[in-house]
């Protein structure tokens, strides 16, 4: 399991996380939620080794801090934001990229074994790219894209993704399938595999898991069961807006349509 | 469908490629105020490298012309070519920036101010080897300087910092170097002839020079290729995926700016070529560095002998700057290049 303790992180001085502490087991996902600026990404960063930090974070035990950039990138993985790129690649070697940290060094640079093929041919099928593996990246849509960079992920066969906005700039369709893509690939891997994914959307979050990570300040507001942790008082302490009687009044509207 | 990822794939393009510069050299060596057909040339080398006797018709002064002139400032302008764009694919994918080069990041500059120094204060402490030494220990000291400030600074040494602190140094040693040159005018002259770039009166101790530096710095950068393929996509992805970013683009601009420093120190600050040939280069080949890199070489040494062959003919006998050439053909062919969607 992944175990934070103690966590402390900032930037230039200023200290954004404080003290946090959880745990995860693998086969669970955990959605981390909260208004801008408290501190979500900078979880995220810290957990990847992205920036320094103060604290302990293992892995089955094993110190996150103390291993190197390859060790860590193969057991864990981060999935950014959509990004653009200048330099085109084909969807097949950019998810061969994904592979670095498995590598066998050569003459040159590492050349792929049949293993890391097939982590390519399978990671690329799990998200429906098979037919497009030639196309180059600067030719896709957003969402086509973000399914690469979700291939690269999967090809690094980590033992945690970290999920930083993924859907963001993607439209329903591909949010919903790329939020299931992951669910699946925890549920094929129950043993070693967990999620930790950071979302705007509550929807979106809660549609990953009901297990939550409210974040409040750089702080751990509150965590477990979603519906079990959040009441309609401390959301809207947190956000400053009211977001339950928010989603239940969209909520009526679309069940309007639904009888109509 | 499978084996497409080809670990050293052969094709018809690589053969474009490498055709294009060989014709680009047959025709560096043999136009000029004399013509030389291919069949002479090869003859002529023929006979200095395997000692087979020269043909009856081919001369000792076309053969002195080959060996004495045009051969020396070819190979000079070709390995210059591959010096440079192979620096500026590097540059271009440390910095995650396709506008990129070498000079971003002030090897020109600097090397401009080693060399008004030299005029300036007439050092001639290694003879004729003065200026190109001096020209290279000054640029590559600003970039040390610049990469060493952006690391200081910024714990990620993150490429925008690093870009930013480049174009500062640059500004800051190019003010320095007009400053010199306002106070002594005949220095100016001379720093403004070797800013302008030329091959001409290169022998082939600068080729023998240059030719090793080049050639060992490419394959050492050549290991690194999936690192630099991971990072064009940006630092964290990179470090996410498992590159030791912070070492890895230390090592690869100091290494870049060796190539660039060293094409500089001797012909002069020549421009374009290094961001035209590698994004021609992609344009053809996609992005995988192991293949950018040496195809950037090729490719960037042929366009730099067409270059130089087109400033000493175009309006012969006066010799065009060849930077201009680079420039001046360079800048609308890199617009359309890089504007040019991708089918």
């Amino acid at each position: 399991m992944l175990e934070i303790k103690n966590l402390n992180a900032g930037y230039n001085g200023k200290q954004v996380l404080f003290d946090i502490s959880f745990g995860l087991e693998f086969g669970r996902s955990l959605s981390v939620i909260g208004p801008n600026g408290c501190g979500k990404t900078t979880l995220l960063k810290c957990i990847a080794h992205l920036m320094d930090f103060e604290g302990n974070i293992t892995l089955s035990g094993v110190s996150l801090k103390g291993l190197g950039r390859r060790e860590l990138a193969s057991r864990v993985a981060v999935m950014s934001q959509l990004n653009v790129t200048y330099f085109p690649y084909s969807i097949y070697d950019t998810v061969m990229l994904g592979r670095f940290s498995h590598l066998k060094p050569g003459i040159f640079t590492g050349n792929p074994q049949k293993a890391d093929f097939e982590a390519v041919d399978e990671s690329i099928k799990a998200v429906g790219l098979t037919e497009l593996r030639d196309r180059q990246i600067d030719t896709l849509s957003g969402g086509q894209l973000q399914r690469v960079f979700l291939a690269r992920v999967l090809a690094q066969n980590p033992q945690i993704i970290l999920l930083d906005e993924p859907t963001n700039h993607l439209d329903l369709k591909h949010q919903l399938e790329l939020i299931d893509y992951i669910k699946d690939w925890v549920e094929k891997g129950k043993e070693k595999r967990a999620v930790i994914g950071v979302f705007h959307d509550m929807n979106i979050a809660l549609r990953l898991t009901q297990n939550v990570l409210l974040m409040d300040n750089g702080k751990v507001g509150k965590m477990g069961d979603f519906s079990e942790i959040a009441d309609s008082e401390y959301l809207e302490n947190l956000f400053g807006i009211n977001v339950v009687s928010y989603m239940s009044e969209n909520s009526k509207l679309w069940e309007s349509m639904k009888n109509a | 469908m499978n084996g497409k990822y080809k670990k050293f794939p052969v094709g018809i393009k690589y053969l474009i490629c490498v055709i294009f510069s060989a014709a680009a050299i047959i025709l560096g060596i043999g136009i000029g105020s004399v013509f030389i057909s291919p069949d002479e040339i090869a003859a002529v080398l023929a006979n200095k490298i395997f000692g087979i006797d020269l043909p009856e018709k081919v001369t000792d002064i076309t053969a002195a012309i080959i060996m004495n002139v045009r051969l020396p400032r070819v190979l000079c302008a070709f390995i210059v070519g591959a010096g440079l764009s192979a620096g500026g694919a590097v540059m271009q994918s440390v910095l995650s920036n396709p506008l990129a080069s070498g000079y971003t990041l002030g090897v020109s500059s600097g090397a401009s101010l080693g060399v008004t120094l030299t005029v300036f204060f007439g050092i001639t402490f290694f003879g004729a080897f003065t200026l190109p030494l001096m020209g290279f220990i000054f640029g590559f000291a600003t970039v040390l300087t610049a990469v060493a400030a952006a690391s200081r600074f910024d714990r990620n040494t993150g490429s925008a910092t690093i870009i930013l602190i480049g174009m500062v140094m640059s500004l800051f040693v190019n003010a320095a170097v007009t400053l010199l040159m306002g106070i002594n005018r005949d220095a100016a002259k001379s720093v403004i002839y070797w800013q302008m770039g030329s091959f001409s009166g290169q022998d082939l101790t600068t080729a023998a020079i240059i030719f090793p530096i080049t050639l060992v710095t490419i394959l050492i950068v050549m290991r690194y290729s999936i690192a630099m393929d991971l990072m064009t996509f940006g630092d964290e992805q990179a470090m996410s995926a498992g590159v030791n970013i912070k070492s890895a683009k230390i090592l690869l601009l100091i290494l870049s700016s060796a190539l660039t420093g060293t094409a500089v120190a001797f012909v002069g600050t020549i421009g374009f070529i290094d961001l035209i040939a590698p994004h021609a280069v992609r344009k053809v080949f996609g992005s995988r560095h192991k293949i950018v890199i040496p195809m950037s070489a090729v490719t960037g040494g042929g366009f730099m002998v067409i270059s130089d062959l087109l400033a000493r003919t175009v309006i012969a006998p006066v010799e065009l700057p060849v930077g201009a050439v680079t420039a001046i053909i360079g800048a609308p062919v890199f617009a359309y290049i890089f504007l040019k969607k991708r089918k």
